[in-house]
């Protein structure tokens, strides 16, 4: 189970991405607000925080291959979301060495990561030429009501996996 | 595992490689999925179907407790409607036997009106909205092409991007742009034939799509309806896309153009028609022909 238990819980955000729509309020929609939920990243956020080791990859493993599949499901052009999910989560990695986790941090961490890969993926479109949306009107309409219902999602993964990933972390990698 | 930490720079710049090699094999213009791609979305696909039953269900019931609420309104609204439909009935059913009559005289049993529906239900949205798309729980065993038109009961709502075996995309009408022009027709009530041109694309800011006239007509009348003509080759003709808004000419001053509100509500989507053109398409006929 301490294998199995993140890329089961991250098959099935996959599946989930497709009804998030139902989630967001509609009231959004009329005032101009465009919402993504990164559901399936802020669980990576979650391995990479809560059940990784220094020298264990799993989030940036995990983050390959549930970006590539995110890709071919939900978007006609392979390979955004794969890279920037991959390079986020291998500089949340790195700032875990450096962080001490606790809820402060892991917020902190939280608002960076998904800065860093809601702009990269909109950089990527734009240079593709799939968007024509200017970097202000993108900060406005999409990033700040995205980052605010992200962490929403954040807290509720938190309540819902922390204890269970801190443990079945104990159990991958310090019994033996 | 220690690969990624020693080799940084080999790593990145193999990532950025491979990135830039994805990007560019799926912006190509790809008539068919690879078999990768459609194991994957249709294993996803058919869990989405089966998880999201209950979800949709549970949707459906606030919704009409929600339409409820205008029930009495509504339904003194509908019995207005309904006597004027009973003549119109009766019109169109002797119209139809003559043109039925008039196309027997002709020989001719095929028209580009034509079409085979195949009864889909939308199983998933893209989270992110770049790309207007939804995924339908029918594909190429079902008959689904790509290319397709994708109708509601009120009207069009885009057209088939990809198909997989048992899944496909669809692409809404508000993803739509140059490179994906539907040919329109208009009814002018002054003249017998009708006002011809293209949605060239979709206005965001507006929320409406664009209307290019091939030629320069005059009395184009507001909330006129505006369907397919099926010049295109891929759809079928007589589809409602939407109503005209407003006329106007190009920031050039030299074709006209109008602004078409959608017939459909393409935010609200459930139960959608895939429309099978029954005529064979050109491409089809190249087809048959080179082999």
């Amino acid at each position: 189970m301490s294998r199995l238990f993140p890329p089961l819980i991250l098959f099935i955000l996959i599946i989930l991405q497709g009804i998030n729509f139902l989630f967001i309020p509609s009231s959004f929609e009329a005032s101009g607000f465009i919402v993504t939920i990164h559901g399936v990243f802020v669980f990576l956020i979650m391995i990479a925080l809560y059940y990784d080791e220094e020298t264990s990859y799993y989030s940036f493993l995990y983050a390959i291959i549930s970006g590539l599949v995110l890709d071919i499901v939900y978007s006609p052009v392979i390979g955004v979301y794969m890279f920037s999910y991959a390079v986020v989560m291998y500089v949340v990695h790195h700032l875990r060495k450096v962080l001490h986790v606790n809820f402060y941090v892991s917020s902190f961490v939280f608002f960076l990561s998904m800065i860093l890969v809601d702009v990269m993926i909109y950089w990527i479109y734009k240079l593709i030429g799939v968007t024509e949306l200017n970097f202000q009107d993108y900060f406005e309409q999409r990033l700040l009501m995205t980052l605010a219902i992200n962490y929403i999602v954040f807290l509720i993964q938190l309540v819902l996996f922390k204890r269970l990933l801190v443990r079945y972390s104990f159990e991958r990698f310090e019994q033996k | 595992m220690s690969f990624f930490r020693r080799k940084r720079l080999f790593t990145i710049l193999i990532s950025l490689i491979i990135l830039v090699g994805l990007i560019g094999f799926s912006l190509r213009d790809r008539e068919e999925l690879s078999s990768v791609e459609e194991f994957i979305q249709d294993t996803v696909g058919s869990f989405q179907n089966v998880l999201f039953r209950p979800v949709y269900y549970v949707r459906d019931i606030v919704g009409n407790i929600d339409e409820m609420k205008q029930v009495y309104e509504e339904n003194q609204q509908l019995k207005e409607n309904l006597s004027t439909y009973q003549q119109k009935l009766y019109e169109v059913q002797e119209l139809t036997k003559e043109n039925e009559a008039l196309q027997a005289v002709l020989d001719k049993t095929e028209t580009i009106t034509d079409y085979r529906p195949i009864q889909a239900t939308v199983i998933a949205r893209s989270p992110e909205q770049w790309f207007n798309q939804v995924t339908i729980n029918r594909g190429k065993q079902h008959g689904v092409e790509k290319d397709m038109a994708v109708i509601t009961a009120s009207g069009m709502i885009g057209k088939i991007q990809s198909s997989a075996q048992f899944t496909s995309t669809v692409l809404l009408l508000n993803g739509f742009d140059r490179s994906n022009r539907i040919s329109v027709n208009i009814d002018l009530p002054e003249t017998e034939s009708d006002a011809k041109g293209f949605i060239l694309g979709y206005d965001d800011t507006r929320e409406q799509l664009l209307l290019e006239f091939t030629d320069s007509y005059e009395d184009i009348a507001l909330e006129t309806t505006v369907f397919s003509s099926g010049l295109g080759g891929v759809f079928p003709k007589g589809l409602e896309i939407g109503s005209i808004e407003e006329v106007t000419t190009d920031q050039y001053g030299l074709t006209q153009i109008a602004y078409v509100k959608l017939s459909a509500d393409i935010e609200e989507l459930n139960h959608v028609i895939v429309v099978d053109r029954l005529l064979t398409s050109i491409d089809e006929i190249e087809e048959s022909g080179d082999e």
